[in-house]
């Protein structure tokens, strides 16, 4: 009785602070003119905070099991279209220096996200749910595979550019670490709350998402607070030297 | 069941890749100097040789087949070993093609916006090397197939690091990232 009594405690918790912090990112991104830059994710944000009141009011009001539902399931879909927006706009803040990598890239993508649809589905069709109600579960499907693919794709962003030896502008890198965290803890717990059906671990996997949701805003108020770094001088080189590596290349062309 | 602990390992491994990367991420300015190292180190006329045709020929003319596949073998693995090196470089090269793309001199800029498009060219194309260098390592009985102009854009990535350099050779020296 008493777990229940603190996890509920902390559960309310996570959940409005996530959204005071949420309601700050959206303020940061206000007035720091990133919504320009970043017009999907502010949407994103806007939207996850009118929802999370939503659903809070919705809670507290002990409306039935079936309305908190439909809205929760309503207001999922719209957060997923939402976070392919995000993935959209950062894959074009990533690329947007190179027009080789605008194509390459582009091309690239189309293939793992066909891949990773296919995968996606395949699991979450795969994996059994822990819900009665069909339309829910059907829901819960959607969802699992969209983890999938989102989690995929921002990984894929990560390990181009760590191959190409691109870098990434801090408030994308932002933006991408906490999405990522985020989809990937969904599709972990989405796949335990398959396995364990039982009421203790649906709390216990209700806080782990939440408490998720918390971090991620923490990251993202974190990294689109502190302005993006002007370029600092690392590499100091004498003209002299900038010569004799000039003679060298000169010396390699003319082999 | 194995579906849902799939979708478990899954997601645990993404996060585990998504902390290390955060952790990385923290410190990895361009460098000049060790992207000039990296592309000094490589001896191009060697990389011609190993993956020349006519060399190739020659050997398969004048070699018993089973000698001319174990030769065909170490040469396609040097030649890879080669294609990896260069396009580490080109992966240093392109981190030191971005951050000079953010000089003010315009000039600086402007050469690092070609010395980044040629180095992402590079690793590119080095990975498509690679991957028919590697075919050659396991299948060295088939006909090689021809490698993607790697050396000419590997002299192009080359020339656009002399034109940062030249771009840099005022007074103040060059300064990046």
């Amino acid at each position: 009785m008493q777990w229940v009594n603190w996890s509920d405690a902390l559960l309310q918790f996570l959940w409005v602070s996530s959204n005071v912090l949420l309601l700050g990112l959206g303020v940061v991104l206000w007035r720091r003119g990133l919504y320009r830059e970043f017009p999907c994710f502010f949407a994103y944000v806007l939207f996850e905070v009118a929802e999370n009141i939503l659903l809070y009011v919705l809670f507290k009001t002990r409306v039935s099991g079936n309305h908190y539902a439909y809205v929760f399931a309503a207001t999922l879909l719209l957060s997923i279209a939402l976070r392919f927006g995000v993935i959209d706009e950062v894959s074009k803040n990533l690329f947007r220096e190179s027009q080789f990598l605008k194509v390459a890239a582009r091309r690239s993508l189309q293939a793992i996200s066909g891949l990773l649809l296919g995968v996606g589905v395949l699991l979450a069709v795969l994996a059994p749910g822990n819900t009665s109600a069909r339309w829910f579960a059907g829901v819960t499907v959607v969802n699992r595979g969209a983890a999938m693919v989102q989690t995929g794709l921002l990984l894929s962003f990560l390990l181009f550019s760590r191959f190409l030896g691109m870098s990434w502008r801090r408030h994308a890198f932002g933006i991408t670490l906490g999405l990522g965290i985020m989809t990937s803890v969904d599709l972990a717990t989405y796949g335990l709350g398959a396995e364990f059906v039982s009421w203790g671990w649906t709390r216990f996997l209700n806080l782990t998402i939440t408490g998720a949701f918390f971090v991620c805003t923490s990251i993202w108020i974190r990294y689109l607070m502190v302005p993006e770094p002007k370029p600092l001088s690392v590499t100091v080189v004498p003209d002299e030297e900038v010569e004799t590596w000039n003679k060298e290349f000169q010396h390699l062309l003319r082999q | 069941m194995i579906a849902a602990w799939v979708l478990v390992a899954v997601g645990l491994s993404a996060l585990a890749i998504l902390l290390y990367a955060a952790l990385r991420s923290r410190t990895r300015p361009g460098d000049l100097e060790r992207a000039v190292q990296a592309f000094r180190a490589l001896d191009i006329q060697a990389f011609r040789n190993l993956v020349d045709f006519s060399e190739e020929a020659f050997l398969r003319d004048h070699l018993p087949p089973r000698k001319f596949r174990a030769i065909k073998r170490q040469r396609a693995w040097a030649a890879f070993l080669y294609a990896w090196e260069a396009g580490r470089a080109a992966a240093q090269l392109a981190m030191v093609g971005q951050a000079a793309q953010r000089s003010s001199d315009p000039t600086i800029a402007a050469s690092g916006a070609q010395a980044a498009e040629n180095a992402f060219r590079l690793r590119v194309q080095t990975l498509r090397a690679g991957v028919i260098l590697l075919a050659g390592v396991l299948l060295p009985g088939l006909q090689s197939r021809p490698i993607p102009a790697l050396v000419d854009q590997y002299e192009r990535s080359a020339e656009t690091l002399f034109l940062i350099g030249r771009g840099s050779s005022g007074s103040r020296g060059l300064e990046v990232a």
